[in-house]
């Protein structure tokens, strides 16, 4: 057989269209192509050597140890720190993710530090008799609460306020709770097992109780709690009072219609409480019932007990007193000071705004992120935030023994950024040095109480340290704990003044039924609020579909919250498991400043 | 010269989580996240175009109050032993069953993005990359160096943290022990679990806690009926929730609302 050229050209050319025929070139060009790739908008992991850093998270009170895998020096990850006494190595989602926070979309880093300096000192040149300075502290108990305290005493009519503390459910500061010794514990809607106190240690002590929670919907402590009490929205201090008079020996009618619980109900559980203890009763800051519950079954000297404050330098002795927001007269503050750099209990603007004087106050926030009270105030001066910045984090609630730990700087804030500490304590005009440095002197000097180490997870007596080597530890992440003493009643404790305000005009309000408090949060955190429907989101409000459809909204529609105090926009989720007539909110600065405490709210569409 | 072939002794990776003990509070979310280099939400995700490799899912037990219960389940890729379904359909060899720890592998500079493997999987445990991954400024120094940030585009999911199993393989090696052992490590949802809900550890090591848990009478894994032979566990003492596992989704057990 003999081949032409042409038949050669023929079979080359049907080779050619059959092979496009085929996936072979099209696949050779996806695969060319996406190999080639480099992907330039997709970020390359920085590399270097790999340590270990240990420090304390300052997202919440609880101050959990935090070990921290660092590249290059920069915290990559965080994990909690395995055999700690108090947090017993757990993190919380928020403090997994807090090496996020100084790359937050919503950080503050520039402000008017000079001009708010002088507008403070020409405000204080003109202070009437009866105005007032004041310093308002979101996390008191720290070093950096000692400095406020000394600046206010210094200067004319200065007042120390500290927030009360609603997580903390005790006004009392030198009270704390112990849950070990607590075998019935009955919730009246606190988030017990949902970042109250030091969930490492809440978590480790939760075998040994009887949790008993009351709360209108069900949160996750009521779904882990042995038992839930479904009340009516809001009727929490009713339930208390209810079984204060079933311990008693009456029969509490009027509960049982506010709360929706059977009067027998409340029998068997006044009977539990007292026949299964040592009981303790948890309620808000503000809340009468759980004083008088815990003060009627013995809680005090028991499961409430008194904790000793870590040892401070003589000098800083001369230091105005605490007062709460309450006590302080309506109209009276003329220049407010607030330091909401570390994060705490988040007073209301609509409970704030009142004290100040009527014609031009001056309101000067040092923080790091615009959503809270910079949102009123003349002056927002940028401040470092958790892991930038060295501040001591005070005992949480549920520790019955004083503790000095440091949040220990694992980067470097920015330029520009203030010490609030330094800024208010220059303000006015007092002298500070190394505050923290001066505090950990002191504490080993008192030589009570041991230091825990957590590279080591070691624990060593005080007196056996030296003074340098116990700052050196203090520096490295380390804890310093005061040696618990015999359980004594604390001096006094008491549900903080201020009576809760309800709506008087909307009648036909929906009670706001639950109000969850967040750390401040990275925007990793989307993957439990946006990304899943684990929680609500920071701009969400859950309703009942009856409610919903009596509102004329739908699931995921814009609405707007509205309450007594105010309006805000919102994204309303229709929920079938929150209660009929009430509506489920997510804490965040703003919608705080609308809903406060027990104050009714209505979604309306937007 | 005939070379001698040493046996490998290989693992078979699982996980046991106590679903009793998981109190919702996201934290293996989080840490996974972190971990693994999974971006922060793009502004259109939602829970349907979300990019989480572990989901805490809430169900319920369907009954009125009193007798209403919930748990909180959390669920990741089960690694699936036997007619993994998601290996069969993928038209790249993207995926793989690894034979030495029985972790299956996905490999995202080969996946096309069609997601076959998305309607494959019965766990609803794979993840598309809708948006090109991004960080706030100065978030991504924060980045796992262990672990590749994955393009927009393709399908990816749990690996049972593949990046510590590499570093503790590493460790091995450096510290002596032979090639092809097993190695222990900790993934970093196990790590990060609060209450110690979640066991890691090689389920051919009986001796194990995931082992000796799996071989109890509360243990249960999900969709066990496909016969996919899955290493992720569970256990609850309460048969409302052992009954849920027979759903196509623990949120779609037919009882009741679920949300997660």
């Amino acid at each position: 057989m003999k081949t032409t050229r042409r038949e050669i050209l023929l079979f080359a050319g049907g080779s050619a269209v059959g092979v496009l025929m085929t996936p072979a070139p099209w696949r050779l060009i996806t695969d060319s192509a996406l190999w080639s790739e480099n992907w330039p908008g997709i970020p390359r992991p920085a590399r270097g050597a790999i340590t270990a850093k240990y420090t304390n998270c300052a997202l919440c009170g609880a101050g959990c140890a935090v070990r921290a895998r660092c590249v290059a020096e920069q915290p990559v990850s965080l994990a909690g720190v395995a055999g700690h006494p108090l947090s017993h190595g757990a993190l919380c989602a928020y403090g997994l993710a807090g090496h996020h926070l100084p790359y937050h979309p919503a950080r503050v880093t520039g402000g008017p530090v000079e001009e708010a300096a002088a507008a403070v000192a020409a405000a204080m040149d003109r202070l009437g008799e009866n105005e007032h300075v004041a310093v308002l502290d979101l996390r008191p108990g720290r070093t950096a609460s000692w400095t406020y305290r000394r600046a206010m005493a210094a200067v004319k009519n200065g007042v120390y306020v500290a927030a009360d503390g609603a997580a903390a459910g005790l006004a009392a500061t030198n009270a704390a709770i112990d849950l070990w010794k607590a075998r019935t514990v009955l919730s009246l809607g606190v988030p017990l097992l949902e970042g109250w106190g030091t969930p490492g240690n809440v978590m480790a002590a939760r075998a040994g109780f009887h949790l008993i929670q009351a709360e209108a919907v069900e949160s996750r402590t009521a779904a882990m709690a042995d038992q839930w009490l479904r009340i009516k929205a809001g009727s929490e201090e009713a339930l208390g009072q209810g079984i204060l008079q079933a311990l008693g020996g009456q029969t509490p009618v009027a509960a049982a219609e506010a709360t929706g619980i059977a009067e027998q109900q409340f029998l068997a559980l006044a009977s539990e409480l007292k026949q299964n203890g040592p009981a303790l009763v948890v309620g808000g800051a503000r809340s009468q019932s759980a004083a008088q519950l815990n003060e009627a079954l013995g809680a005090l000297g028991h499961t409430i007990v008194a904790r000793r404050e870590a040892p401070v330098p003589d000098g800083w002795k001369k230091a105005a007193p605490v007062v709460d927001l309450a006590s302080v007269e309506d109209g009276s503050i003329r220049v407010l000071l607030i330091d909401e750099s570390a994060p705490g209990a988040y007073l209301p603007w609509s409970a704030v705004e009142p004290k100040l004087v009527r014609d031009n106050p001056l309101v000067v926030t040092l923080g790091w992120t615009r959503e809270g009270y910079g949102r009123h105030a003349q002056y927002l001066l940028p401040t470092g935030v958790y892991p930038e910045v060295a501040d001591d984090i005070p005992p949480a609630v549920d520790s019955v023994a004083a503790a000095f730990r440091m949040a220990v700087p694992l980067v470097q804030a920015p330029e520009g950024v203030v010490k609030p500490e330094e800024w208010i304590a220059k303000a006015a005009g007092l002298e500070m040095a190394d505050t923290l440095r001066e505090r950990a002197d002191a504490i080993h000097k008192a030589g009570r109480g041991t230091l825990f180490t957590y590279a080591d997870g070691k624990s060593v007596a005080t007196k056996d340290v030296k003074i340098g080597d116990f700052w050196k530890a203090l520096e490295a992440g380390g804890c310093w704990m005061d040696q618990a003493g015999p359980a004594q009643r604390p001096a006094a404790v008491k549900a903080a003044a201020g009576a809760t305000r309800q709506s008087a005009s909307l009648a036909d309000d929906l009670p706001l039924v639950a109000v969850l408090t967040e750390a401040p949060s990275s925007p990793l955190l989307s993957k439990i609020y946006q990304e899943s429907n684990l929680k609500l989101g920071p701009k969400q409000v859950a309703i009942h579909p009856d409610e919903a459809r009596a509102a004329g909204v739908e699931d995921g529609a814009r609405a707007l919250l509205e309450t007594l105090a105010g309006r805000i926009g919102v994204e309303v989720r229709v929920d079938a498991s929150v209660p009929r007539g009430a509506v489920l909110v997510a804490s965040r600065a703003a919608v705080l400043d609308v809903c406060g405490a027990g104050v009714g709210a209505k979604v309306v569409r937007a | 010269m005939i070379s001698e072939t040493k046996p490998i002794h290989a693992a078979k990776y699982g996980m046991t989580i106590d679903v009793d003990r998981c109190n919702g509070c996201g934290a293996c979310m989080v840490a996974c996240a972190v971990e693994n280099n999974v971006p922060p939400a793009h502004e259109g995700a939602t829970d349907r175009k979300g990019l989480t490799w572990l989901r805490v899912y809430k169900v319920d037990n369907g009954e009125e109050y009193p007798d209403h219960r919930t748990a909180f389940v959390p669920v990741m890729c089960q690694q699936c032993n036997r007619d993994t379904p998601c290996v069969h359909v993928c038209p790249q060899q993207a995926v793989d069953l690894d034979p030495a720890t029985g972790v299956v592998g996905e490999m995202p500079q080969r996946c096309l993005g069609c997601r076959y493997c998305m309607a494959a999987c019965p766990y609803h445990a794979r993840y598309f990359n809708w948006w090109d991954p991004a960080w706030p400024k100065g978030m991504e120094k924060t980045l796992n160096p262990d672990v590749t940030p994955r393009m927009r585009g393709v399908v990816e999911k749990c690996n049972f943290c593949h990046g510590r199993w590499h570093a503790a393989k590493q460790l091995a090696a450096a510290t002596g022990k032979p090639a092809g052992e097993p190695v222990e490590y900790t993934p970093a949802c196990v790590e990060a679990c609060p209450t110690g809900a979640i066991r890691f550890g090689d389920l051919n090591n009986a001796a194990s806690e995931p082992a000796r848990a799996a071989k109890q009478a509360e243990s249960f894994r999900l969709l066990e009926k496909l016969g996919t032979e899955t290493k992720v566990y569970y256990r609850s003492k309460h048969e409302w929730v052992r009954e849920m596992a027979h759903a196509p989704r623990p949120d779609q057990s037919g009882k009741g609302i679920a949300r997660g």
